[in-house]
């Protein structure tokens, strides 16, 4: 297969399940259909079913996805790996994606955890090597009264029989297997290296099976905070660059004063106030202390609308993620810019429009708020338009 | 024109921010952390023209602008408290339920202080100039709290 | 009314930038900041003694870390010197140089050093964006800086299938630029036969702003040294370019009454026509010899053409389609590639100026325009409309024109 990046189209798939993360994907229901085309590329699909995974290979048609991405190997491998900019592939078209590609690139990172290309240099090293230095990665102070002595049978090449004993504050290392032991490990040495140089992933290997424990369970859990963690000799530690991934959850309180107050006063009762400049005669929607064109205050509210006319409109296909909770919405949306009735012609808000009317959506389209079922004087109250289409579009 | 106060209408609304957000520590400050994480040790950078060693981490000694990215020097797990404060108000964003003791800590072998929090001592009888000693957390976040706090020796 | 009358000139001296992408994960921000002003001060031939006040400035919303001025004197040099904030959104590096240049204009500084700065990737632009807008009653309806309402108006305006093709071959036009520019952190490669495929297929973001249309999301700082007249008849390592003059044009706060039955004069409009005016421009296609426009989206850039250039009905779509606006045609627009190659927001508007800047200089490099520019003009934009229309000069040599 050829390699780009030094990893290859089908080294990604076959590690998807591994990477796979179900408690993640408890509410998925997709398939995903992939083409990479070119040397090394094919076809694959992988269908997330509530928290279960299924990845195949697929010779011609990509058929039942509710959503396909069609790249070249290169691009499919660097994208995966970070060295392309998935949004830059798909500005320049290199990556397309039928169906949304937002819903993608948020559910992706969230159900797998990132593929990681195989580091070549822990190959190197043997679980010998790592058993070598146990006795200087020990922590006297976490083990503390601990009294236990842990066998590993490492099998295959650089392997071998060794007991690790603990006791009063020392740590020592002997060759073949004691009896009695705490507990027992067996397994290829090969795993065992991959788990102390952080490779194979040591949960995983615990539940595939591929670690064989006798003894105390418990035990075996607690063994690696009497140690520091192994590290590769002559591995620069800079390879790893830590990014901190947060939220800062803020609570805001907002105050309306006493002018805009009329507005949210107004939507209590259902109304529209807008308060009208006494020298240019515009309604200032929502009403402000003092119109910015004439600088002068102004006093005097009048009611508008509740029906208006749409002057121009957005539909969204790109959701972001709505600030107030994490969640993404629903695309596409509608936010349509309305002059209400009764209103002067430059005066537009700009409102929701209900999702059922936007294949209908034209400029100059009538519509009339929808509102809250109780209103509390909150931007809560009005959900926004819809189309009244009992009188027709203008 | 006096302007006629009247808040009946004066309303306050809630609002929420809650935006995801990254932060790279870039490569000195992962090294610095991921010392911390594995070897249970504190690196600072020595500015060999002025005689300072910095903790934490920076490229530049910030006096003579000398690169010292590549002069690691291993500091102490020990040092010398030289000033602190106590938090006494509770909010879910600090690390500690208050009251809490937030010190500084010149390091053996710093020049510069290291802050973090102080416990094992009555925050009614801790004074400067004490000794204390680095605790490593048990469970690691790639955060300065890797250091989960500093307790007198 | 007094306009903006200079108690004495002020010329660049120095430019410094890291390159722009979309991940610096090996540099946090204070070193990426530091690598910026080495270069400027490289530039300049200057120390960091020789710097009398720095104005730093990004959108600290942006990339979520509170006060960064005082995380980032690490990198600035700050340390024991006066210091301002700037953060302004979008128009924030512009609001730099204009802070700048006054600082150094009003003889309180000699040599000012500003600093823009941003890394979006580690912050959440568009939901800070949105969690910005008025709370009362903008929130959760305004789409940040992605919006279709240009485009619907360019397309009701000339058509469909004109405007589609205008906005692409700005796009296309902006990505050869690009291509030339080393420091560019988008650069696709794209080419005009892309066009038809690009105009279908790109994905819709809001109404007809496509993916393709819109400015990428870039790690990058800039940083640049301003002195004074005096300062420079001591001598300058690289050729000073002037500042002539700039202009700040905010508006009333509510967006939507930009969209209402009419359109009221667009800040840039006023802008450009009060600037060109007080300086005795009355051609600015002609006089400028270059124009570096923050550029957020390919439809806003269509658009406003029209407006800073105070054209008329279709001249802009005509000069556009005549290659006018390309690399060696009557005015070059961006060269550098533009703010949709590159938008590290807090760095980008001062990016306009520095890349301007370059070609006076004739150091722009592989994207260096091949005629000389003598006369060149930078804009920044930001939050509900903010315009700063700026004019660089290479000869200290313009006239006067009373200011009344």
């Amino acid at each position: 297969m050829t390699e780009y990046f030094g990893t290859t189209v089908a080294d990604i798939f076959a590690t998807m399940p591994k990477r796979f993360k179900p408690e993640e994907a408890k509410e998925v229901d997709i398939a995903i259909g992939y083409e990479a085309t070119g040397e090394g590329g094919g076809k694959w699909k992988a269908t997330i079913k509530h928290g279960t995974l299924k990845v195949e290979t697929v010779e011609g048609e990509l058929t039942g996805c509710k959503t396909t991405i069609h790249t070249d190997a290169e691009t499919f491998v660097g994208v995966t790996l970070g060295k392309i900019a998935a949004l830059d592939a798909l500005s320049s078209q290199k990556l397309r994606v039928a169906g949304d590609p937002k819903f993608l690139m948020l559910l992706l990172p969230k159900i797998f955890t990132p593929y990681a290309a195989p580091a070549k240099k822990p190959d190197a090293v043997t679980a010998r090597d790592i058993i070598a230095t146990i006795a200087e990665r020990f922590r006297p102070e976490k083990a503390e009264g601990v009294a236990m002595t842990i066998g590993y049978d490492l099998a295959g090449e650089g392997g071998g029989k060794w007991t690790i004993v603990i006791r009063e504050g020392k740590c020592a290392v002997r060759e073949g297997l004691a009896d009695p032991l705490t507990v027992k490990m067996t397994m290829e040495a090969k795993t065992y290296a991959g788990m102390m140089v952080g490779t194979i992933e040591a949960v995983t290997a615990f539940t595939s099976g591929q670690v064989k424990i006798e003894g105390d369970m418990a035990a075996a859990g607690a063994t690696a905070k009497y140690f520091l963690k192994y590290v590769v000799p002559g591995a620069t530690e800079a390879e790893e660059l830590i990014s901190l991934r947060v939220i800062n959850s803020i609570e805001q309180r907002f105050a309306t004063g006493p002018v805009m107050g009329r507005w949210f006063a107004g939507i209590r009762e259902k109304k529209f106030l807008a308060n009208r400049c006494p020298k240019c005669g515009r309604t200032q929607i929502p009403p402000r202390e003092i119109c910015a064109w004439c600088r002068v205050r102004v006093h005097e509210f009048v009611e508008v609308g509740p029906k208006g006319v749409v002057t121009h409109f957005d539909i969204v296909y790109f959701a972001s993620p709505d600030p107030l909770t994490g969640a993404v919405r629903d695309t596409p949306y509608a936010t349509a810019y309305v002059v209400f009735d009764g209103a002067t012609e430059r005066e537009a808000i700009t409102l929701d429009l209900k999702q059922e009317d936007i294949p209908r959506l034209k400029e100059g389209a009538r519509v009339r708020p929808v509102w809250a079922e109780v209103t509390t004087g909150s931007y809560r109250d009005l959900i926004g338009v819809e189309l009244d289409e009992e009188e027709g579009s203008i | 024109m006096t302007m006629q106060e009247d808040h009946k209408d004066c309303f306050v609304l809630e609002g929420k921010m809650a935006l995801p957000n990254q932060n790279f520590a870039g490569r000195l400050g992962s090294r610095f952390l991921i010392a911390i994480r594995d070897r249970k040790k504190i690196m600072g950078l020595k500015c060999n023209p002025c005689g300072k060693t910095f903790v934490p981490p920076r490229e530049y000694c910030e006096k003579c602008w000398t690169k010292i990215a590549d002069n690691w020097v291993e500091l102490g797990t020990e040092g010398e408290l030289v000033n602190f404060t106590v938090v006494r108000y509770g909010d879910r964003h600090l690390p500690k339920k208050p009251p809490y003791i937030l010190g500084q800590i010149r390091l053996d072998g710093a020049d510069t202080p290291l802050v973090h929090i102080v416990e094992g001592i009555d925050p009614r009888d801790v004074e400067s100039g004490i000794r204390v000693k680095a605790v490593f957390a048990e469970k690691t976040t790639n955060t300065i709290m890797d250091i989960d706090h500093f307790e007198p020796v | 009314m007094k306009m903006h009358a200079k108690n004495r000139n002020v010329a660049i001296i120095g430019i410094g930038q890291t390159s722009l992408s979309s991940h610096k994960e090996d540099q946090n921000q204070a070193e990426m900041v530091h690598e910026a002003v080495r270069n400027a001060l490289a530039d300049a031939g200057l120390k960091i003694g020789d710097i009398d006040c720095i104005v730093h400035g990004n959108m600290e919303l942006f990339e979520m870390q509170f006060a960064p001025d005082l995380w980032h004197s690490l990198g600035t040099g700050a340390y024991g010197k006066d210091e301002y904030r700037i953060t302004t959104g979008g128009t924030t590096g512009a609001t730099l140089v204009c802070a700048a240049d006054n600082l150094v204009a009003s003889g309180l500084y000699d040599t000012v050093l500003a600093i823009g700065m941003e890394k979006l990737q580690e912050g959440n632009t568009t939901g800070g964006i949105t969690n910005m807008a008025d709370p009362l009653w903008f929130r959760n309806l305004q789409t940040g800086a992605l919006t279709g309402t240009t485009a619907q108006e360019i397309i009701d305006e000339f058509g469909e299938e004109r405007a589609k093709r205008a906005a692409m071959r700005y796009r296309i036009m902006m990505d050869k630029h690009a291509m030339l520019n080393q420091r560019a952190h988008r650069r696709l490669g794209l080419e005009y036969s892309q066009m038809e495929d690009l105009m279908a297929n790109s994905p819709p973001l809001v109404g007809e702003l496509r993916l393709i249309h819109m400015c990428s999301q870039s790690d990058g700082a800039c940083a640049m040294i301003f002195t004074s007249e005096e300062k420079v008849k001591q001598g300058t390592k690289n050729p000073p370019v002037w500042m002539r003059d700039h202009i700040q044009v905010h508006r009333e706060e509510t967006i939507p009454n930009l969209f209402g039955f009419n359109k009221p004069e667009v800040t840039h409009h006023l802008a450009a026509r009060k600037l060109f005016a007080r300086n005795g421009i009355q051609d600015p296609v002609a006089y400028f010899d270059v124009f570096e426009m923050y550029d957020p989206s390919a439809w806003w850039a269509v658009d406003w053409l029209r407006e800073f250039f105070l054209l008329t009905g279709d001249e802009h779509l005509r000069m556009l389609e005549a290659g006018d606006f390309d690399m060696d045609g009557r005015i070059p627009i961006n060269p550098s590639g533009g703010v949709i190659a590159s938008n590290p927001i807090g760095a980008t508007a001062m990016l306009r100026l520095a890349e301007a800047a370059l070609q006076i200089r004739g150091d722009a490099g592989g994207h260096q325009i091949k005629k000389e520019v003598r006369h060149a003009l930078a804009s920044g934009f930001g939050g509900t409309f903010w315009s700063v229309l700026m004019i660089l000069e290479k000869e200290l040599n313009w006239q006067e024109v009373n200011h009344d």
